[in-house]
C-alpha cells in the first residue's frame, strides 16, 4: 500500500507541501506578465495533477530499493530517465490544460502564454518529480527501521519465550516418574540406596527450581546439576550409563544461560543410552577459546534406529535460546557420525 | 500360570518380580531387558501373561506385541510404563491393562486380575497392531522368523509381494515373510513412498527407473538393481497420477 495514500494526515501534510510551490508558480507567471487569475488557475490545477501524479514515484522506489553498499550510482539512469518521462507528462498536460482554460472567459489568452513558458516548466517538472521520489525513498526508510524495529521486538519475546519453555520443559515428568519407581522398587530390595535416590531426586529438584530464576548460571552450577541428574539415572540404568567429563578448569568459571545442558543430557539418555541394550557413555566437553564457551555432548545411538528427522525438541528450544541472547555469534551443530550423535554449542562468555 | 517380565530397567522389572511374589500360581518364567529377547523368550516359554515396558532399545513394546503370538495363541499384555501418552493405542491393540510407573499394590493387583479374565481365545496379535497403528505410517517392519527377529527399516525394503496370507519382503537382497494380508500392510504404508503396482505387489518408488510396455496391456517396471516387477493398469494409473502431482 502507498504510505502516503495509505494514510489521511500523511497525505494532508504532502499536498500542504505543494502549496508554496503553487503560490511560486503564481508569482512566476504574473512576473512574465500574465494576469494573476490566469497565473493562479493554472498553477492550481497543475500543482494538484502533479501531486497526484508524482505519487507513481513510490513504484520506482520499491522497484528499486536503495542497497547501503551500492550507492546512488546503479539507479541513476533509471531515476533520470523516469524524471524526463514525468517532466514530459507534467508539460503535456501542462498544454493541454492551458488550452481547456482558455476556452473560458477571461483566460483566453493561457494557450498563447503558455508557449514559451513551456522549457520553464519541462525543467520544473523533472525536478519537482525527484523531489518527490527523494521524498519517497526517506519514507520508506522511516518504514523499514520501523518494521526491523518491530521484528527485533517479536524476536525478543520469542527468545523468552524459548526460555521460559525450556525451564519449564527441564522438569521432564517421565523423568520423574521413572525415578519415582526406581524408588519403588529400592524400598524393599536395599532401602539404604532408596534413601539415596531419594536425597539425590530432592537435590535435584531444589538445585533446578533454583537455577531456573536466574537467565544465567556459572557452568560449574550447571554442570553441578548434570551431575546429581546423571546420579539419579545411573541408578536406572545401572550398568548402562556411563559418563565421562572433560571439563577445562578455567571454563567452570565462565556464565552460561541456565540450563542450557540439561535438555541435551536428557536427549543423549532417551534418544542414546536408553536405546542400546548395552548402554554406553555419554561424553560432555567444556572449553574456553578465544573468549567463546565451547560445549559438546556426545553419546553412542543405535545404528538401526531411524534417523531422527529435524532437530528435536530440545534441540531446537537450546538453539532458539543461544540465538535469541547471542544471534549470529552463537553456533549450534549437531547430527550422528560414526555412530555416535554429538552437539556443539560455541558463543561469547557473558560477563557476569 | 507362565509370565514373561519385559523391561529394559533391572529395578522396573524388580518391582513387578516382588508383586508377583504374592502369587505362587504365577510362575516366572523369563525377565528380559529388551524386544529381542522378549520375542525369542515368548517362543520359547509360551507365556500366558507378558508384563510389557514400552519404550525399549531395538523392539518397542508395540512391536514385540505384534511378534508376541507363538503356535496360534497370544498371551495376555499388561503395558507398564511410564508415559501415559500410549494409554489409548494400547488398548486399542487390547491390551489387558495398562499400568502407569510408579504403581500401588493395589492396581498390580486389578491388572493381574484383568489379565487373568481376558487370558484365552483373543484375534491375531498382527491384524490387532496393524489396527493399532491406524493413521500413523510405519517407520520399520518387525519380521520373527523362528526364534530371529528383523527389524526392516523402511528405507531398506525394495518391494512386498503378496503369498497368501503372507507378504514376501524383500530388503537388502533377501526374502523375508511375515504373517500379514498385502492390503493391511499397504494401509500402514506411506502412500507417497509406497504404491501398489499390481494386485500382488508394493513398490517402494525410490528404487523405480522406468516402466517399460512390452506389448499392449503388459507393463514392467524396472528396478535399480535391475529387478522386473509386473504393473497392473490400475496401478499404472496411480503411478501416473503420482507422476502427475510432482
Amino acid at each position: 500500500m502507498h504510505p502516503l495514500l495509505a494514510n489521511r494526515a500523511r497525505l494532508g501534510a504532502y499536498l500542504l507541501g505543494w502549496a508554496p510551490l503553487v503560490a511560486l508558480m503564481a508569482v512566476l507567471g504574473a512576473s512574465q506578465g500574465w494576469s494573476w487569475l490566469e497565473a493562479a488557475s493554472l498553477s492550481l490545477a497543475l500543482g494538484l495533477f502533479g501531486a497526484f501524479l508524482f505519487l507513481t514515484a513510490w513504484y520506482l522506489c520499491r522497484a528499486l530499493p536503495l542497497d547501503p553498499k551500492g550507492g546512488l550510482r546503479a539507479h541513476a539512469p533509471a531515476w533520470i530517465i523516469a524524471a524526463m518521462v514525468m517532466g514530459g507528462l507534467w508539460t503535456g498536460f501542462a498544454r493541454l490544460l492551458a488550452w481547456a482554460l482558455g476556452l473560458l472567459p477571461g483566460l483566453h489568452q493561457l494557450p498563447v502564454r503558455i508557449g514559451p513558458a513551456t522549457p520553464v516548466l519541462a525543467v520544473m517538472g523533472m525536478l519537482l518529480y525527484l523531489a518527490v521520489l527523494t521524498l519517497h525513498y526517506l519514507l520508506a526508510a522511516v518504514e523499514r527501521s520501523r518494521e526491523s524495529e518491530r521484528v527485533e521486538q517479536e524476536l525478543r519475546v520469542l527468545a523468552r519465550d524459548a526460555e521460559l519453555k525450556a525451564l519449564r520443559a527441564q522438569l521432564n515428568p517421565h523423568f520423574l516418574f521413572n525415578s519415582l519407581n526406581s524408588i519403588s522398587a529400592l524400598t524393599t530390595q536395599d532401602p539404604a540406596r532408596a534413601r539415596e535416590m531419594c536425597v539425590l531426586l530432592s537435590d535435584f529438584l531444589r538445585k533446578s527450581l533454583r537455577l531456573g530464576e536466574r537467565p544465567s548460571v556459572r557452568l560449574s552450577e550447571e554442570l553441578d546439576l548434570l551431575r546429581n541428574y546423571l546420579a539419579i539415572e545411573q541408578i536406572r540404568f545401572g550398568a548402562r550409563l556411563a559418563v565421562a567429563w572433560e571439563v577445562a578448569p578455567e571454563a567452570e568459571q565462565a556464565e552460561v544461560p541456565t540450563l542450557l545442558l540439561q535438555p541435551l543430557v536428557e536427549n543423549a539418555i532417551k534418544h542414546g543410552i536408553a536405546q542400546l541394550p548395552e548402554g554406553g557413555t555419554i561424553r560432555l566437553r567444556a572449553a574456553l577459546a578465544d573468549g567463546r564457551v565451547e560445549l559438546r555432548v556426545e553419546n553412542p545411538v543405535d545404528p538401526d534406529a531411524p534417523e531422527p528427522q529435524g532437530l528435536g525438541m530440545g534441540l531446537r528450544q537450546v538453539k532458539q535460546r543461544l540465538q535469541g541472547r547471542f544471534g549470529a555469534q552463537a553456533w549450534v551443530e549437531a547430527g550422528i557420525r560414526d555412530g555416535h550423535h554429538r552437539v556443539d554449542l560455541r558463543f561469547p562468555v557473558e560477563q557476569p | 500360570m507362565k509370565a514373561l517380565i519385559v523391561d529394559d530397567e533391572d529395578l522396573a522389572r524388580a518391582v513387578v518380580r516382588e508383586h508377583l511374589a504374592a502369587h505362587p500360581d504365577v510362575e516366572v518364567v523369563a525377565e528380559c531387558a529388551n524386544g529381542f529377547e522378549a520375542v525369542k523368550a515368548a517362543a520359547q516359554h509360551l507365556p500366558d501373561l507378558v508384563f510389557l515396558d514400552i519404550q525399549m532399545p531395538k523392539l518397542d513394546g508395540f512391536e514385540v506385541l505384534e511378534l508376541l503370538e507363538a503356535d496360534g495363541r497370544r498371551p495376555a499384555v499388561v503395558f507398564v510404563t511410564a508415559y501415559d501418552q500410549h494409554a489409548l493405542r494400547a488398548f486399542e491393540a487390547q491390551a489387558a491393562d495398562y499400568l502407569l510407573k510408579p504403581f500401588s499394590k493395589e492396581r498390580f493387583e486389578a491388572a493381574l486380575a484383568k489379565a487373568r479374565a481376558v487370558q484365552g481365545s483373543r484375534p491375531p496379535a498382527a491384524q490387532l497392531a496393524a489396527a493399532s497403528r491406524q493413521g500413523r505410517p510405519l517407520e520399520r517392519i518387525v519380521v520373527k522368523d523362528g526364534p530371529k527377529v528383523t527389524v526392516i527399516p523402511l528405507d531398506r525394503l525394495d518391494w512386498v509381494q503378496a503369498q497368501d496370507d503372507y507378504v514376501l519382503l524383500r530388503a537388502e537382497g533377501k526374502n523375508l515373510l511375515k504373517q500379514q494380508t498385502l492390503a493391511s500392510l499397504e494401509a500402514q504404508l506411506d502412500p507417497a513412498r509406497f504404491i501398489r503396482i499390481h494386485r500382488s505387489f508394493i513398490l517402494n518408488l525410490d528404487r523405480l527407473v522406468r516402466v517399460e510396455q512390452d506389448s499392449k496391456e503388459h507393463r514392467e517396471a524396472v528396478l535399480r538393481d535391475g529387478a522386473r516387477l509386473p504393473v497392473s493398469r490400475a496401478g499404472y494409473q496411480r503411478l501416473r497420477e503420482l507422476w502427475e502431482e510432482a
